[in-house]
């Protein structure tokens, strides 16, 4: 019921599919290396949600995309309502209200709303072309500054800083490559300029500009955030060219990494395999987003070029704040490393952006 | 290969350079990164990394026994518990805990709650000292409440105890934690905070004996605190892991704690004074009293600054080694120099008589006195009757100069050598002394003063134990020796202190007849100073005095008893025993004790009668 319009080969992009595998695969490797010696059934959960995630990755893309062209709207809609709800219903943890509980589910609207997100820009980028050949206007993006940031707004109520930056950077990825007027590009980059310091004194919260100034001078604070900048950065460094070994690795073994399963993995990773296991990581990375940069290149429409572009820049932004973040290039967010987290909620998100992806790949050859 | 076909349908084609770009650079970014973490700092890390979770224990080395010349042990070691708490794990539940377990003295609940604000933001692994010394009750409780009491640990560390309490207080002296002048002061030895130290008496004259070396065990821990044994922790600890402490030397002494115990006995109805009792032929000390005496146990624990003050600012001097620090008028047990050096100057004949009227006649003046009128006096009588006039007499032949002479011979006027609690050297007077330090010069009546051990004399009970023993033996001037040998914690001599003979007197043998006679007659003779206290079943020769003590006024507010307590004069009795074949010599001073036969002689007599007792009842036991 839901095959395209036209006629394709429906191939299976392999590269695609190897690169998924492969990431998720080091992922369980890497998480089976420090959880075993903990109670927690941390390695099993994993595999439960990573054979939820291939699920959900094999049913989008065995959707035809346009579908998600006509369903956009509503899948916005149902997004904002549940945003709205978790701050009326959602259980209160670490300070944030962040899930909801739907009967025995337990889901967080906002990691979804990274997904719908991409497919809202998708569909109004669709049904709205530039108007002149000059590009887009400022007032053009009016509407879809509007669409983000709505959603924007209330995640950071919840408080989730963290999901809202993804959200404004998988925007302005999207706005940035989008044919726009000259004029519109510098008053958009003169705006964020501005609205910088309005976000550091009204929108961040205490701990997060400690955050953000302990990274700027890790030894100022070396037992509190510092420590756990300081300690990520002996773990990655300690790994050497070769690393430390499977199941060796003493900064993760002996827990002085903090939150190694959900934002640390990939200083576990790093300290037991070294220099060669890092650059490779990354290099899956690399591969993927290059790949989805392509496809959106080579697809035959708007709709799935701005799929392509946002899951891209979905995979990008991710990979480089948590590296970023691991390796001191950046302050410590509760950014996730895609498909190689501990985690239901990013295993989901990112299976899901990895189906879209396959959707639109595996129909981009015309017969 | 296909090619790429750009879709007019895609905006984003043109920027897909720039976009390609930037990933790109952006990636390149984060591979530079890990290789200067990686590969330039990858060694550095590495060190850091490992200092995260190698732990390094100090291995306490035991602190060397000290013994008596038997055996019996003087200063040994005990178990104390201490209580660490690392703030980071140690909270207000556990705290409340803590004080339901135990009852901890407010004083230390405020402390530990200080230091815990203190340490808010340090370091993470931070623990500090929280109790010391806790009781073995406290330990057993809180070791069963552990659950309960995160970040609580108990360590134990060795501490000194004196099992004998005072005993021999100022000879075995003390031990204290370093302080940081002492760190600063050996900064090769490697001291640590919380280390002990020998602060006074043999504790510290023999602290590199006494001390051992640490040793250290390295152990892996995680985050937590929880050590890691097993193979894969054990990779990565450096070798060797494990240096065993070596335990400090032993000390032997030469005292004798039986000995020393009955010394201090027949010593204790007098609140100041010392008394010291060497072997004759060697100089070995048998019993060392210094009075009043101080607990080692007290000093060597914490001590609080008003007790601290107490000990040193109290009127008695309890802090003071009266044996080797106090130094006295000998008075009339100093009359054997000028007889000494008028016989081997030739200068006195042993029948030669002269009258004592009460007071010697010299200048205008009439203040040399004597204790009464003694009558026709010779060089021996006047020994045994400690008539002065006969030694103003004899100290006028023989001349100041000469006199300082012999009295250097026989150790006054010099450290005697024991080397323990800064020994003083006294002071000889000499006419060029006298010259500089007084305007009108030197005079006659010094000399007549010096003569009868007063004047500007000083002398230690030590240092006249050291002339009196080298009397006895018949001209060895033997160097006092408190250390036997120094063995290792198995009882291995590691190196053994032979009897130092510092100096042979040869003097006639007349000289030496002349003192045994007339220090024999002091104890023996009808007319003798001593004869009252003699002892009916042992022998003793000796020499009483008396070092006047310059009048004090009264303070305001003072006791008038204590006042006159005060002005009394100190009492010396200095003696040896057997008088034909001498062992050992005593020396007994009771300060303020007023006129020697009546204070000194009888404790100096009881105390040669226990060294005798005791030795006999030894060689009874063993056949």
């Amino acid at each position: 019921m839901f095959e395209p319009e036209g006629r394709f080969y429906l191939r299976i992009d392999w590269t695609l599919l190897m690169l998924i595998v492969s990431i998720t695969g080091l992922g369980l490797l890497n998480l089976y290396s420090t959880s075993t010696s903990f109670s927690a059934p941390l390695f099993t959960q994993q595999i439960y949600w990573i054979f939820l995630g291939f699920s959900a990755f094999f049913i989008t893309a065995t959707i035809d995309y346009r579908f998600y062209d006509r369903v956009a709207n509503v899948l916005y809609i149902l997004g904002i309502i549940s945003l709205v709800a978790v701050l009326v219903l959602g259980r209160m943890f670490f300070g944030s209200r962040r899930w909801l509980n739907i009967g025995p589910l337990v889901i967080q609207p906002s990691e979804l709303m990274k997904i719908i997100i991409i497919l809202t820009m998708a569909h109004y980028v669709h049904v709205s072309p530039p108007k002149t050949d000059e590009g887009r206007s400022l007032q053009e993006l009016v509407i879809p500054a509007f669409l983000v940031g709505l959603p924007a707004l209330l995640i950071l109520i919840q408080p989730d800083l963290g999901t809202m930056m993804i959200l404004l950077l998988v925007f302005f990825s999207i706005m940035f490559l989008l044919k726009m007027r000259i004029r519109s590009l510098l008053t958009l980059a003169g705006s964020a300029l501005v609205l910088l310091p309005l976000i550091w004194t009204f929108v961040l919260q205490e701990y997060q500009k400690s955050r953000i100034l302990v990274f700027l001078d890790p030894a100022s604070d070396p037992t509190g955030e510092g420590w756990h900048i300081r300690q990520s950065m002996f773990a990655i460094g300690s790994g050497q060219l070769w690393g430390k070994g499977f199941m060796a690795g003493t900064q993760s073994q002996y827990q002085f990494l903090p939150a190694q399963w959900s934002d640390f993995p990939f200083a576990v990773w790093a300290e037991e395999w070294g220099l060669l296991g890092s650059v490779l990581l990354c290099s899956l990375y690399f591969v993927l987003i290059i790949w989805a940069l392509r496809m959106a290149v080579t697809t035959r429409d708007r709709f799935a070029s701005v799929i392509c572009l946002g899951v891209g820049a979905l995979y990008f932004w991710h990979t480089i704040i948590n590296i970023g973040m691991v390796m001191g290039l950046l302050p410590i967010v509760g950014v996730t490393l895609p498909l190689f987290s501990h985690g239901g909620s990013s295993m989901l998100t990112f299976m899901i952006a990895a189906g879209l992806l396959m959707s639109v790949s595996a129909r981009r050859h015309t017969l | 290969m296909r090619r790429l076909v750009l879709s007019d349908d895609s905006e984003f084609g043109r920027k897909y350079r720039y976009a390609f770009v930037f990933v790109v650079v952006v990636f390149l970014i984060l591979v530079g990164r890990l290789v200067q973490l990686q590969v330039v700092y990858g060694a550095e890390y590495r060190e850091l990394s490992r200092s995260n979770f190698l732990q390094q224990i100090s291995l306490e080395a035991p602190r060397g026994l000290i013994l008596d010349r038997r055996g019996s042990v003087l200063a040994k070691n005990r178990v104390a518990y201490n209580v660490f708490i690392t703030p980071r794990f140690f909270d207000a539940k556990a705290f409340r805990k803590l004080q339901d377990l135990i009852q901890v003295p407010q004083i230390d609940l405020d402390y530990i709650q200080s230091k815990i604000l203190l340490a808010e933001g340090r370091k993470r692994g931070f623990s500090l000292l929280a109790l010391r010394d806790v009781p073995k009750e406290w330990v057993l409780i809180l070791e069963s409440n552990r659950d309960h009491l995160p970040g609580l640990d108990i360590s134990t560390q060795e501490k000194r105890q004196y099992p004998n309490g005072p005993l021999a207080s100022h000879a075995l002296g003390f031990v204290g934690e370093v302080a940081a002048e002492d760190i600063a002061r050996h900064p090769m030895e490697g001291y640590r905070e919380r280390d002990w130290i020998g602060k006074y008496g043999l504790e510290a004259k023999l602290e590199a004996s006494l001390r051992g070396r640490r040793g250290s065990l390295w152990r892996v821990r995680d985050a937590r605190g929880r050590v890691k044994t097993g193979p894969e922790a054990l990779r990565w600890l450096p070798r060797p892991f494990h240096v065993p402490p070596q335990p400090g030397y032993n000390i032997v002494t030469t005292l004798d704690a039986d000995v020393q115990r009955a010394t201090e006995l027949v010593m204790a109805p007098f609140e100041s004074g010392s008394a010291v009792l060497m072997e004759v032929d060697t100089g070995k000390i048998v019993s060392y009293v210094s009075k009043p005496a101080y607990d080692p146990n007290e000093l060597s624990g914490r001590l609080t600054s008003v007790r601290a003050s107490e000990l040193y600012n109290h009127p008695l001097h309890p802090m003071l080694d009266k044996v080797v620090q106090g130094t006295y008028f000998p008075g009339s047990t100093y009359k054997v120099v000028s007889a000494i050096a008028a016989i081997e100057e030739n200068l006195a004949e042993f029948e030669e008589y002269h009258l004592c009227k009460g007071w010697y006649e010299y200048g205008r003046s009439s203040s040399f006195r004597c204790t009464h009128a003694h009558g026709l006096m010779n060089l021996e009588s006047s020994i045994v009757s400690s008539c002065n006039v006969y030694f103003y007499m004899l100290s006028e032949r023989v001349g100041m100069d000469r006199m300082a002479r012999y009295a250097r011979l026989l150790g006054f006027g010099t450290p005697p050598g024991l080397e323990l609690n800064h020994e003083k050297s006294g002071f000889i007077p000499t006419k060029q002394w006298y010259a500089q330090k007084y305007q009108e010069g030197f005079r006659i009546g010094h000399t007549l003063n010096s003569g009868i051990g007063q004047g500007d004399v000083k002398a230690s009970i030590l240092q006249v134990a050291q002339a009196y023993a080298a009397i006895a033996n018949r001209g060895s001037v033997m160097q006092p020796q408190i250390v036997e040998r120094i063995t290792d914690y198995r009882g291995v001599t590691v190196q053994e202190f032979a009897p130092v003979l510092k100096r042979r007197l040869d003097f006639k043998p007349e000289t030496w007849d002349l003192l045994s006679r007339g220090l024999d007659g002091v104890v023996n003779n009808p007319e003798g100073t001593a004869y009252r206290s003699r002892l009916a079943h042992l022998r003793v020769a000796g020499k009483t005095g008396t070092a006047q003590v310059r009048a004090m006024r009264r303070e305001p507010g003072q006791d008038p008893e204590e006042s006159r307590w005060r002005n009394q004069d100190h009492a010396w009795f200095v003696g040896y025993s057997p008088v034909e074949r001498p062992q050992v010599v005593v020396v007994v001073l009771v300060e303020h004790g007023g006129f020697a036969s009546k204070m000194s002689v009888a404790p100096a007599l009881a105390i040669l009668d226990e060294y005798f007792k005791i030795n006999g009842a030894r060689e009874e036991a063993t056949p």
